[in-house]
């Protein structure tokens, strides 16, 4: 059976219906990364054998594996053999999966370009002379170039939604909160979600179903229900849509092109689409960097090179910076005019968001002010990565759910990213305006385009 | 309030030595214009009037989360795979180097 491009809802059903096996799937998939992952570098850990009647999904490396080798792509925990699992794996491994492999990811997750990774940069599968996107590019290239039907990342600052967007891959950023982040080696801890990416929005929410909800292991974990995603799906919704002007400013007109393109189709699906009044995202921003440059240094504190892994000498440019930062803005005498500051700031955020809320049900806008950028490119930008992740910093900082979608390609034939936000905790909403836009445009031809490039 | 937005050479030398970092003279260099550049750009906070506005501790507000008492930890490790990453150990217990 030609298994190329089926998602994992499809296999699973397959295998069901014994028309397909999990060995043969197994073999499969590990065919295809024998065949593609030299070029792309998105695997760092590969499972070699066969795990019985099971299903594979990848994980990014900052997911603590039992036994598997998990480094965070730093060189720090070179070594570093888990003798626990992250909830997520684990959820995932009593739900009828296997741990397939190992992403590449920026180090400790710092970066929107996996360039930082200490095992090398992933390639964009659409372009190899290009970046995946990040911090979660291993699985956005994974994902994007078929290597797994399903790969979980994590998103602090948009390390989901921007390789998925740079990838043309769909990811999902839960509510901070609904998944837990035990195990997850921790970077910014008020703002780190673990979460699913996958070619179709339908394992999104098969995943969704089996990771979110309270874990006792992770005190910021709410107690609230988890809905039914899958059935949520299908819902005939119409939904009221509002879009920022704000979020607009700044962005490639091919970008804002295509976005606008898939708002005229939503509009036309029968949805009302609104204007909507926004706080700019820059703010959201500097909320973002102070937050998040503080908690690294908090996290990143305890690698000493006792208990497991290696000294900090072995930290890359990228961590030390940030832990610097973190150490400046938590420091006595400064304590009060940053962290306070922007603590008091994400109050305002939170209530910006709350707001619009109560008009809409999603706020649509681009996820990204640029496509893919070629390798080496970054370091033009001064303060690269937070400007890469203005659009979706201010999720992050509200700690609000959002995705991203592909909604068409540029010039130079790169995918580009529509990101869908939501209320606290209605995944379900966002998760039925993906698939609408699943079913009525077909991603406008980005996968079917994706995959014609990995043949098996 | 201290002046913000300006860190010296040897502001910098003090946090690398609290955060128990060595950094090179290539890197200080770098990272004095950049932590510039950085914090010029979050000054952009104090145009947003915040007085009366409270701080968000958690995004969801949840409060006083606690471990049920006597429930068993069953995710907790044992010594022995506690010490299964280190590079020194011993009768059972992690070497740390001497601090007094």
């Amino acid at each position: 059976m030609k298994l190329l491009g089926k998602s994992l809802t499809e296999l699973k059903t397959l295998v069901e219906k014994k028309e397909v096996s999990c060995e043969e799937i197994f073999e499969y998939f590990s065919k295809r990364v024998k065949k593609y992952n030299n070029g792309l570098n998105a695997f760092l850990t590969i499972q070699e054998n066969e795990v019985k009647n099971t299903l594979p999904v990848a994980f990014k490396d900052n997911f603590c594996t039992k036994d598997i080798l998990t480094t965070a792509s730093s060189k720090v925990l070179d070594k570093y053999i888990p003798p626990y699992n992250a909830t997520v794996v684990e959820r995932l491994l009593n739900t009828g999966y296997f741990v397939q492999g190992k992403t590449n990811m920026d180090a400790w997750a710092h970066g929107a370009s996996t360039e930082t990774s200490d095992y090398g940069n992933t390639k964009n599968p659409w372009d190899h002379a290009r970046y995946p996107g990040g911090s979660s590019g291993g699985s956005a290239a994974a994902v994007a170039a078929y290597l797994t039907p399903v790969a979980i990342g994590s998103d602090t600052g948009g390390s989901i939604r921007h390789p998925s967007s740079w990838c043309g891959v769909v990811g999902l950023k839960p509510t901070y909160g609904r998944v837990s982040r035990y195990g997850v080696i921790a970077m910014g801890s008020s703002l780190d979600c673990p979460g699913p990416m996958s070619l179709f929005v339908e394992d999104i929410a098969l995943i969704m179903q089996a990771i979110a909800g309270k874990d006792s292991y992770d005190a910021t974990t709410a107690s609230i229900k988890v809905p039914n995603y899958f059935k949520s799906l299908t819902q005939p919704r119409k939904l009221r849509i509002g879009v920022p002007e704000d979020y607009f400013e700044g962005v490639d007109e091919q970008i804002k092109k295509k976005v606008d393109r898939c708002i005229d189709r939503l509009k036309k699906m029968g949805h009302e689409i609104k204007k909507v009044k926004l706080l700019s995202p820059k703010y959201a921003i500097s909320v973002y960097t102070i937050l998040q440059r503080a908690e690294v240094s908090s996290n990143l504190a305890r690698y000493d090179g006792i208990r497991y892994g290696n000294d900090r000498t072995y930290f890359g440019e990228e961590a030390k910076r940030r832990i610097m930062l973190g150490t400046y803005v938590l420091s006595h005498g400064y304590y009060d005019a940053y962290y306070k500051n922007a603590q008091t700031v994400r109050t305002v955020i939170i209530e910006d968001f709350k707001r619009v809320f109560k008009d809409v049900d999603i706020v649509v806008g681009p996820n990204t002010p640029v496509t893919a950028l070629k390798i080496g490119e970054f370091a033009k930008y001064p303060f690269f990565g937070e400007l890469m992740d203005q659009l979706n910093e201010p999720a992050s900082v509200a700690g609000i759910p959002a995705l991203s979608v592909p909604v068409g390609l540029d010039k130079n034939n790169l995918p580009i990213g529509m990101q869908i936000i939501g209320n606290y905790f209605d995944e379900e909403t966002i998760l039925n305006a993906a698939y609408q836009i699943q079913k009525e445009t077909d991603y406008f031809g980005v996968t079917k385009k994706n995959l014609e490039k990995y043949p098996d | 309030m201290k002046n913000k937005s300006s860190l010296l050479k040897k502001d910098i030398l003090h946090l690398a030595k609290l955060a128990n970092l060595k950094l090179s003279g290539v890197e200080i260099t770098k990272y004095e214009k950049q932590f510039k550049q950085t914090l010029d750009y979050i000054d952009n906070l104090d145009k947003l009037k915040t007085d009366k506005i409270p701080t968000t501790d958690h995004v969801v507000n949840l409060t006083n989360v606690t471990f049920d008492d006597g429930k068993p930890n069953v995710r907790g490790l044992t010594q022995e795979q506690a010490l299964t990453n280190t590079k020194k150990k011993g009768r059972g217990y992690f070497v740390v180097p001497k601090v007094l």
